[in-house]
């Protein structure tokens, strides 16, 4: 089953991500090692502050790492992750407002230079599957902030990524929004070995994953009660690292 | 407290946000005040100036056995004075000489008398063309007529009483004949008198044993005048100098009461500078005005950039627990710094740009610091106006309005469904054509009548032009991104590839932003254009109208009816290095029926060489065909238009002048065909003329002489060559020499002589700084705001490439757009504004004058504006993604 193909997507170690803050360095994100696998269902937990989003955008490729190395073995040099590997869902919402849902969602698409009919095909396909297609042609200020992140999770369907990084998308939903949403994301990526990485800080969204990674004042705890096929390719030769140091006077602001 | 932690938290955040704004403020008010400080400056040029040009102040005219001790102790208490000199009238029946075995009668003439001071006290009326000053002086014309020179005698022929006989001591050129033998007394807006033929002046002394006697037997023939310098206390605006001049002249004939008449040459030569002066205030208000509003408009759109920001702030610290009136107060304390610092820095900008650009006129009078006050008075109402203001409206509606307001098809406004454009436009063009072709006059200063007025609603047509032309843009802007959507994604598709529709599907919907900011383009453009364009015209036409007077760059001349300036002379001046080109002129006179007229003998060929003749120096507006004309008929003549009236010609009709033969000196008659009328030409008198081929006149007079000299030089540095000229011309007897630039110096009839120069120099670089903000910063602010948008695209995997496809199809757009619009609006505007200002210009310009190099540095400023905003954007939304998408 291709579900469960022991497919290594990243390979991570010793990431560390540091600020200046005010004159001192501030560590977000300290000597974390992970693997992250073809059909990972990662909750990654922390309070806020903790440093989730730093990962979150480490592994995406948004960020470059202070120092420690992470490799896309599974998906090829950082610069082509995104927009057809690797999807991003924020916490705040990222529709581009000036754009219809429809065009919303095809937006990846296109960055992918994926033709436009295709493209629109792909991302009405997106819109049935999450029943969202009512609201294809409306703009975004038209919707409600649980609509808004189903559109944003839609959009990260349509180019069927191996990898769904979701920084707290329920953070600013009410509950059974919140609950519908990730209906929607689970239900949708039930039958696909796409993995998905929600960083929370609800037990609820963390209770329906398959892994737990906690987070704490930038230390990650990797679960190790998983269900062992992660464990059988221990050693992957990593295809790409990237050790970047930062600049060293990254401003802040 | 709150309030300096709010600075200085704006300060640290918002540089930018509190900068722009002041900047906007300060282009404002340094703008307001160089308009202010320039009309101010301006009137006062001109009021010294026509100060300055007037020989005489008063002329008083006597009646017959007044007292003119009791007129004197009457002038002292009317107004203070400090040159009082008395000059004797003499009507002569006419003066005869013999010279070379000929004898010369002239018809009647006057006999001045003249005390031994006059000369010095009123130097300029004048001017010694050959031989002494004292003695027995005779005009050139009556020289030239009389063929005398001095030593030789002439007989006066008195009413009533025999001949007597004076001896000449030598020729004199009366440069303010008019003035000097003005009729006094009669009623203004009577056709001016013709000064005399001629004229011989005596000292006091001998006009008295001369004259005394026949005031006996013709007291009319005989009068006394007074000669009059004010010591001139007046205020510095021509308008209330004019006024107060006046009012003296009023109370010194009320306190004489019959006993003499005021001629106010001063007086006179102030009302017309009123009308002057108006034109300067209506030309340095609307040049400047449409730069003013300008700066408002980008002023109020920099701040208006940074609204949705501000709105966020504003619920934030209500959320956090401040009242509205704490937020007001932050706002209020927000413009008040942005208002008085752009107020202070625009004034010292105004004060800088004026004292480096034209240095000179900044004048500390009470006038100019008023202006200086309104400005910065302007600067902190539109502080207000853009920070105070909207914030209030925010905190008045309650609810948060999100971005809604840039994006979303919302109603069409008011002006858009009632056509408001169009009817502007339309407008526009009813008044302007009926501006245009009813000779519409703008000032209106009826001499002799204190009111003087401008009829601003000539301007309505470039007001409106400017507004329907800005409402028209927004108009179309939104039917091409609205309904030529499909249109434009077609055109992009190959640019843009796959992102075409999306790109512009975001333009389109944020359609209101783009335009406007079009709009804000094309006004910006066409503010430089048209300022540059009828700046350079104007400028053009102040040279034209300087090179009327002094017929080319520099002009040579000697008397008319003098030997000449000989070929060796005029070879060796053409030999000179800065000499691009010399050409001969003759300047005679001659006889039409019985009026004594100037005659000029050119070359209608070569001519056009040394000096611009200008279409509408000719009754046909056609400069090349009238010359053609000329020089295709041997014995052809241009005449005034007076002169065709009088005489019933038609064109090929024989015209029969007298003009004076070398051989005997007397006048003969010369047959002339009629080719053309000439209204104004290089050198000649405003007055009637001849224009005729020189090598006829020298054919049939036979005398070749040249009495002019026109030289074009090569570059600007005349007064070198005239330093080299004056020795070689030196020998001969009464030469002249000047230059362009002493006579635009000294013209001071016609508006051209307003040097705007300072004015327009500041403008045009205040136009390029709009420029710049139009173009670049705005869009660069606009996308600042929309970084958001970029660092979501960048999230979801934009390549540079793809991200500049949104920025520079918004940039080059509005850039294009707007540019092209405002080159079509700034040359409308251009030609509209010289066909309203026609009264402006003597003569009217051809044609429009194109600044290609300031055009150009405004086209490179926009362009490089926009490109480093766009670039700049580019890799500065690509860096800060993370802290975008972090924040609200
Ligand atoms: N660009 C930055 N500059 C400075 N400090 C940062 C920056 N981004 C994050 N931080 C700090 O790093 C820590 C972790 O941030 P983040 O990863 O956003 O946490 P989380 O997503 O768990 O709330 C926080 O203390 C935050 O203040
Ligand atoms: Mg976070």
């Amino acid at each position: 089953m291709t579900k469960l193909s022991p497919n290594l997507l990243i390979e991570a170690q010793n990431l560390r991500r540091t600020y200046h803050q005010g004159g001192s360095l501030f560590t977000a994100l300290d000597s974390a090692s992970f693997q992250v696998w073809a059909g990972d269902r990662i909750a990654l937990i922390g309070r806020s502050g903790s440093g989730k989003s730093t990962l979150l955008n480490l592994m995406g490729g948004l960020d470059t790492p202070t120092d420690g190395t992470i490799a896309w073995v599974g998906l090829g040099p950082r610069e082509t992750l995104r927009p057809a590997k690797v999807a991003f869902v924020f916490q705040m919402p990222s529709l581009l407002a000036p754009l219809t849902v429809i065009e919303n969602v095809e937006m990846p698409l296109l960055l992918g230079d994926t033709p436009i009919e295709i493209a629109r095909t792909a991302a009405m396909e997106a819109l049935e599957r999450l029943q969202l297609t009512a609201l294809a042609q409306k703009l975004p200020e038209e919707l409600s902030g649980g609509q808004i992140q189903r559109i944003a999770v839609a959009r990260t369907l349509a180019y069927h990524p191996k990898l769904i990084l979701a920084d707290e998308p329920t953070g600013q939903l009410d509950h059974p929004t919140a609950t519908l949403l990730l209906d929607t994301l689970f239900n949708t990526l039930k039958d696909t070995d796409t993995a998905l990485v929600i960083a929370t800080h609800d037990p609820l969204v963390a209770d329906r994953m398959h892994k737990r990674w906690t987070i704490q004042h930038g230390i990650l705890q990797t679960d190790s009660s998983h269900n062992g096929l992660q464990t059988v390719n221990a050693t992957p030769q990593p295809k790409l690292s990237i050790t970047r140091p930062m600049p060293k006077n990254s401003a802040p602001f | 407290m709150l309030i300096l932690l709010w600075l200085k938290g704006l300060l640290s955040r918002r540089p930018g946000r509190l900068l722009g704004a002041i900047a906007g403020v300060a282009l404002t008010v340094a703008l307001l005040a160089a308009i202010g400080v320039f009309i101010v400056a301006s009137g006062a040029t001109m009021t010294q100036r026509a100060i300055a040009s007037v020989p005489v102040d008063w002329q008083i005219q006597l009646a017959p056995g007044t007292d003119a001790k009791a007129v004197t102790d009457a002038l002292g208490q009317s107004a203070a004075y400090s040159a009082l000199q008395t000059v004797c009238y003499a009507d002569s029946d006419g003066f005869t000489a013999k010279t070379k075995g000929t004898v010369q009668t002239t018809g009647a003439g006057k006999v001045l008398g003249i005390g031994p001071n006059y000369r010095k006290d009123f130097a300029p009326e004048l001017r010694p063309l050959i031989g002494s000053l004292d003695g027995v002086l005779v005009a050139q014309q009556t020289a030239a007529n009389l063929q005398v020179a001095p030593g030789d005698t002439i007989t006066i022929q008195r009413p009533g009483l025999p001949a007597a006989e004076v001896k000449v001591d030598g020729v004199i050129d009366l440069p303010f004949a008019d003035s000097l033998f003005q009729a006094i007394g009669t009623p203004a807006g009577m056709a001016p008198q013709a000064p005399p033929d001629n004229v011989l002046i005596l000292p006091l002394q001998q006009w008295h044993s001369l004259f005394d006697p026949q005031a006996q037997g013709h007291p009319d023939s005989v009068h006394l005048q007074l000669h009059v310098r004010l010591i001139h206390n007046l205020p510095p605006t021509p308008i209330k100098a004019y006024t107060q001049v006046e009012q003296q002249a009023r109370n010194l004939e009320a306190r004489i009461a019959g006993s003499g008449i005021v001629g106010d040459n001063l007086g006179a030569k102030l009302d017309g500078t009123r009308k002057d002066s108006l034109y300067s205030q209506v030309l340095f208000l609307f040049l400047g005005l449409p730069g003013v509003i300008l700066s408002v408009l980008l002023t109020l759109a920099v701040t208006a950039a940074g609204s949705d920001r501000r709105r966020q702030e504003q619920s934030l610290l209500r959320t956090r627990g401040a009242t509205i009136g704490q937020i007001l107060q932050l706002a209020g304390v927000e413009s008040a710094v942005v208002g008085t610092g752009g107020a202070v820095l625009g004034l010292g900008l105004a004060v800088i740009a004026m004292g480096l650009l034209t240095p000179g006129t900044l004048l500390l009078t009470v006038n100019s610091v008023v202006w200086m006050a309104i400005a910065a008075v302007v600067g902190v109402g539109l502080a207000v106006a853009a920070i105070l203001y909207p914030a209030w409206k925010t905190a008045r509606s309650s609810t948060v309005v999100s971005a809604k307001a840039i994006i979303g098809n919302s109603r069409k406004p008011l002006w858009r469904q009632i056509w408001l454009d169009g009817f502007l436009l339309t407008l526009a063009f009813v008044v302007f054509w009926r501006t245009a072709s009813t000779g519409y006059q703008v000032v209106l200063a009826p001499e002799g009548v204190p009111q003087a007025s401008v009829s601003y609603d000539s301007f309505i047509a470039p007001v409106c032009l400017w507004l329907g032309t800005a409402l028209l843009t927004l108009r179309l802007g939104d039917v091409a991104l609205g309904r030529g959507r499909s249109t434009l994604t077609q055109l992009l598709r190959v640019p843009l590839g796959s992102l075409a529709g999306v790109v512009i599907a975001s333009l389109s919907r944020q359609r209101r932003v783009v335009t406007s900011s079009i709009a804000l383009v094309a006004i910006a453009v066409s503010f430089a254009v048209s300022t540059a364009v009828f700046n350079t015209t104007y400028n053009a036409q102040a040279r034209v109208d300087a090179e009327l007077t002094n017929g080319a760059d520099v002009q040579v001349v000697v008397p008319p009816n003098s030997t000449g300036i000989p070929l060796t002379m005029q070879t060796q001046l053409k030999g000179l290095a800065n000499v691009a080109a010399l050409q001969p002129m003759q300047h005679r006179f001659a006889y039409v029926g019985r009026d004594l007229q100037d005659i000029y003998g050119i070359d209608p060929v070569n001519l056009p060489t040394v000096t611009h003749i200008a279409d509408a120096y000719f009754a046909n507006h056609d400069a090349q065909s009238s010359l053609a004309a000329l020089a295709s008929r041997a014995d052809g003549i241009l005449v005034s238009a007076e002169t065709v009236r009088d005489f019933q010609l038609k064109s090929g009709d024989l015209l029969n002048l007298r003009l004076q033969n070398a051989q005997d000196g007397q006048y003969h008659i010369v047959p002339f065909h009629f080719v053309g009328v000439v209204k104004e030409f290089p050198t000649a008198p405003t007055d009637s003329f001849l224009l005729a081929n020189a090598d006829y006149i020298a054919k049939q007079t036979g005398n070749s002489a040249t009495e002019t000299v026109l030289i074009r030089t090569k570059n600007r540095d005349r007064a070198s060559l005239l330093a080299q000229i004056k020795p070689i011309v030196s020998p001969l007897a009464g030469v002249k020499v000047t230059d362009i630039d002493a006579a635009q110096r000294t013209i001071s009839s016609g508006l051209t002589a307003v040097d705007l120069r300072g004015l327009t120099r500041i403008e045009l670089s205040f136009a390029i700084l709009l420029l710049v903000g139009a173009t670049g910063l705005m869009l660069a602010l606009g996308m600042a705001e929309r970084r958001r948008t970029f660092a979501i695209l960048d999230a979801l995997g934009a390549k540079p490439r793809q991200l500049g496809s949104f920025l520079w199809t918004e940039g080059l757009l509005v850039l294009l757009a707007g540019g092209t619009v405002g080159v079509l609006l700034g040359f409308g505007v251009a030609a509209m504004l010289v066909k309203v200002l026609t009264g402006v210009f003597d003569p009217p310009p051809d044609v429009l004058a194109i600044p290609w190099l300031y055009l150009l540095m405004a086209a490179i400023a926009s362009v490089l504006s926009t490109v480093i905003a766009i670039l700049g954007t580019q890799s500065l939304s690509s860096k800060a993604s993370l802290e975008a998408l972090r924040d609200t």
